[in-house]
C-alpha cells in the first residue's frame, strides 16, 4: 500500500465513523438505541440490509471461489428472492404489528416464555460462533499486507466497530451500513473493471477461457445430493438459508423492525431480493477474470505467502517449480488458441492443477487451502495506486457493517430476551439502556477474543454457511409453526426445536448430506415433530379435564 | 408516486414482478453458461 492507498483508506473510514456517529446522535432510549425509534427509510434498511450480508468473507473468499471453483456458488443466492417474498408477505407484517425488539419476544406472545428463550439460547451460540469470523477475514488481509500479527489487526478493527456500535446503537448502525455499501459497490465496481482491464485479451476472449475452464458455470442443472451448488440446491436449500437468515435471524430482523412503516420494510426487503444476485455475480465474474489474468502472469505456487515460503525450503521444491513453470507456461500457449482447441487448454488446465496441489502437498496442505489469499494477493501486486486503498476500504466496509450489526443484534437478544425478561423486569429505561452499551461492549469483546481462533479454519466462507446451518433448520421451524400452524402448541414447538437440532447434529456428524439442505430438512423435522407433539398433548387434554 | 405505494401498484403484482425477475435470471444463467461455460 502506497500513501495514496493510506489516505484513501483512512478517510473512508474516518468518513464512516463520523456520519454515522452524526446521524445515530440522540440515541437516548432504548426505543431509539436498538429501533432507531421506528423512523428508517427503505433505502437505509435495504443498504443496510445488504451491507450486513456482505462480509468482508464474501470479498475475500467468494472471488477466490471463483479462481478455484468457477461461478455456481451463485446459485446459493437463487433462493433469495423467493425468501424475501415470503418475509414481506408473511413475516414482517406480524412483527411490525406485534411492536417487538426481537423475533424471539414475538415467540413469547405465540408459544411461551421457554420457546422464547431457547431459541434466544440458540440465537446467542450461533451468532456468537460466527462473530469471530467476521472479525477474522480482514485481519488476515493486514497480516498478509503489513504482516501485522492477527491480534493486533483484530483488536484495532473491533475497537473502531465496537466503539460507534456502542454509542450510537442501531441508528448509527445502519447509517454506517449505508455508506459502507455505497464504498462497497464503488469497490467492487474497481475491481471488476481492473481486473478487465489487466487482461492482456478482450473480455470476449477472457469470457472464452474462463469458460474453457468451467469458471462460468452460473447454472448447474444435474441435481446431486452431495453436490454443493446446483440450481435445486440453490432454490430451495437457499430459499430455506435466506429464510432463515432473514426472517428468524436477529441481525437481520432488526435491521427492518426499524422502518417507519410495514411498507418502507418491505421495499427494503424487496429491494434485496433484486439487487443482491447481480451483485453477488459481479464478486464472482471479478474472481473469473482474476483466473484469466493469471493465466496470462504466472501465479505464485500458493497465494498463501506464508505457505509459500515453506514449500522453497523444502526438498522437492526445484522439481516441483520446474514442472509448475512448465504446466503455466503450457496452459499459457494453450489459452492463445481457446475457443477453437478448447480441449487443449483444459488439459493444460488439469496439468496445471495437478501441478499446484503438488505445491500444496509439499507443505502438507489441502488443494485450495489459499482461496482466501487469491484476491488480495492480487488486489496488492497488481491493482493502480489508490484503486488498492478503496479496496481495502470496502473490504474493512464489509467487515465493519456485519460486525457492528451482530454485535447489537447479540446485546440486543441479550438485554430484551435474557436480562429484562429473566434477570431485571422492571427498571427504568436508562437502566436498560445502559444495560444495552455494556452487553454491545460485551459480545465485541467476545468477538474479537473468537476471531483469534477464526483464522485457522479453512474456506472462510463456508464456515459461516456451516456454523449457520447447524441452528437455521431449528429456527426456521419454530417460525413455521409459530405462523402457519395454528395447531402448534407451546410444548410442541419446545420439543420440535430440540427435536430438529438433535436431527441436524446427527446429519452433520454422520451423513454426507451438503450443509445447504440441513436448513430445509431441519426445519421439516422441527415442524413435524413439533406437530406431532401438539397433537398429542391436545388429544391428551379432554382427557384429562 | 406516494411513498407509501408499492412500487406497481398492488403488492400482488410487485411480488409477481420479482418472481418473474428471479426466473428470467436462471434463464439468463442458464444460457450465459451454455454460451460460455464450453
Amino acid at each position: 500500500m502506497r500513501p495514496a492507498d493510506w489516505a484513501v483508506l483512512a478517510a473512508s473510514l474516518i468518513g464512516i465513523v463520523v456520519y454515522g456517529l452524526w446521524k445515530g446522535r440522540g440515541s437516548n432510549t432504548t426505543a431509539k438505541y436498538l429501533l432507531a425509534g421506528k423512523t428508517m427509510p427503505w433505502y437505509a434498511m435495504a443498504l443496510s440490509i445488504m451491507a450486513t450480508q456482505a462480509s468482508a468473507i464474501t470479498f475475500i473468499s467468494t472471488t477466490g471461489q471463483a479462481y478455484v471453483d468457477g461461478m455456481r456458488f451463485i446459485q446459493m443466492y437463487l433462493g433469495l428472492p423467493i425468501a424475501m417474498v415470503i418475509i414481506a408477505v408473511w413475516i414482517a407484517p406480524r412483527f411490525h404489528e406485534s411492536g417487538v425488539y426481537t423475533a424471539y419476544e414475538y415467540l413469547e406472545g405465540r408459544f411461551d416464555a421457554r420457546v422464547r428463550a431457547l431459541v434466544s439460547a440458540i440465537f446467542l451460540i450461533q451468532r456468537g460462533l460466527a462473530v469471530g469470523v467476521a472479525l477474522s477475514a480482514p485481519a488476515l488481509v493486514l497480516t498478509v499486507i503489513m504482516g501485522w500479527p492477527a491480534s493486533v489487526t483484530t483488536m484495532m478493527m473491533g475497537v473502531v466497530v465496537v466503539g460507534y456500535t456502542v454509542a450510537g446503537g442501531i441508528a448509527t448502525v445502519t447509517w454506517t451500513d449505508f455508506v459502507q455499501m455505497l464504498i462497497m459497490t464503488a469497490g467492487l465496481l474497481a475491481a471488476l473493471f481492473c481486473a478487465i482491464w489487466l487482461t492482456p485479451v478482450s473480455l470476449g476472449e477472457a469470457m472464452d477461457i474462463a469458460g474453457a475452464a468451467g469458471r462460468l458455470n452460473t447454472a448447474v442443472w444435474t441435481v446431486n445430493w452431495n453436490d454443493r451448488y446446483n440450481i435445486l440446491s440453490g432454490l430451495i436449500g437457499g430459499m430455506f438459508l435466506a429464510l432463515a437468515y432473514f426472517g428468524c435471524d436477529q441481525s437481520q430482523v432488526q435491521r427492518y423492525l426499524t422502518g417507519r412503516s410495514i411498507t418502507q420494510a418491505k421495499l427494503s426487503l424487496l429491494f434485496n431480493a433484486v439487487a443482491k444476485i447481480p451483485m453477488q455475480f459481479m464478486i464472482l465474474f471479478t474472481g473469473a477474470m482474476v483466473f484469466v489474468f493469471f493465466t496470462f502472469t504466472k501465479p505464485p505456487v500458493t497465494f498463501n505467502p506464508g505457505v509459500e515460503k515453506r514449500i522453497e525450503s523444502t526438498a522437492g521444491y526445484q522439481v516441483m517449480k520446474a514442472e509448475y513453470d512448465a504446466a503455466w507456461e503450457a496452459r499459457r500457449a494453450a489459452a492463445a488458441q481457446v475457443p477453437v482447441n478448447a480441449g487443449e487448454f483444459k488439459a493444460a488446465q488439469k496439468r496445471f492443477d495437478a501441478a499446484r496441489a503438488n505445491a500444496g502437498s509439499l507443505a502438507g496442505v489441502a488443494p485450495g487451502a489459499d482461496t482466501n489469499y487469491i484476491f488480495l494477493s492480487f488486489v496488492t501486486k497488481y491493482m493502480p495506486v489508490g484503486i488498492v486503498g478503496l479496496i481495502m476500504a470496502a473490504i474493512f466496509a464489509a467487515a465493519m457493517s456485519t460486525i457492528s450489526a451482530e454485535i447489537n443484534s447479540l446485546a440486543t437478544v441479550s438485554v430484551v430476551d435474557v436480562y429484562k425478561r429473566h434477570m431485571r423486569k422492571e427498571a427504568p429505561d436508562r437502566h436498560y439502556l445502559g444495560a444495552a452499551r455494556w452487553a454491545t461492549a460485551f459480545w465485541g469483546l467476545y468477538a474479537v477474543v473468537t476471531a483469534q481462533y477464526a483464522a485457522h479454519l479453512g474456506s472462510l466462507i463456508e464456515v459461516v454457511n456451516k456454523v449457520g446451518s447447524l441452528f437455521y433448520g431449528g429456527l426456521i421451524g419454530v417460525f413455521v409453526l409459530a405462523f402457519f400452524v395454528p395447531r402448534a402448541t407451546a410444548r410442541g414447538a419446545f420439543w420440535g426445536v430440540l427435536t430438529g437440532e438433535a436431527a441436524i447434529f446427527y446429519m452433520w456428524a454422520r451423513t454426507d448430506i451438503f450443509f445447504l439442505w440441513f436448513n430445509a430438512l431441519g426445519c421439516l423435522v422441527v415442524v413435524a415433530a413439533g406437530y406431532c407433539v401438539s397433537l398429542l398433548e391436545r388429544a391428551d387434554r379432554p382427557s384429562r379435564a | 408516486m406516494s411513498e407509501e405505494r408499492p412500487p406497481f401498484g398492488s403488492w400482488r403484482r410487485t411480488y409477481a414482478a420479482v418472481i418473474f425477475y428471479l426466473i428470467l435470471l436462471i434463464v439468463l444463467f442458464t444460457l450465459f453458461t451454455w454460451r460460455w461455460n464450453q
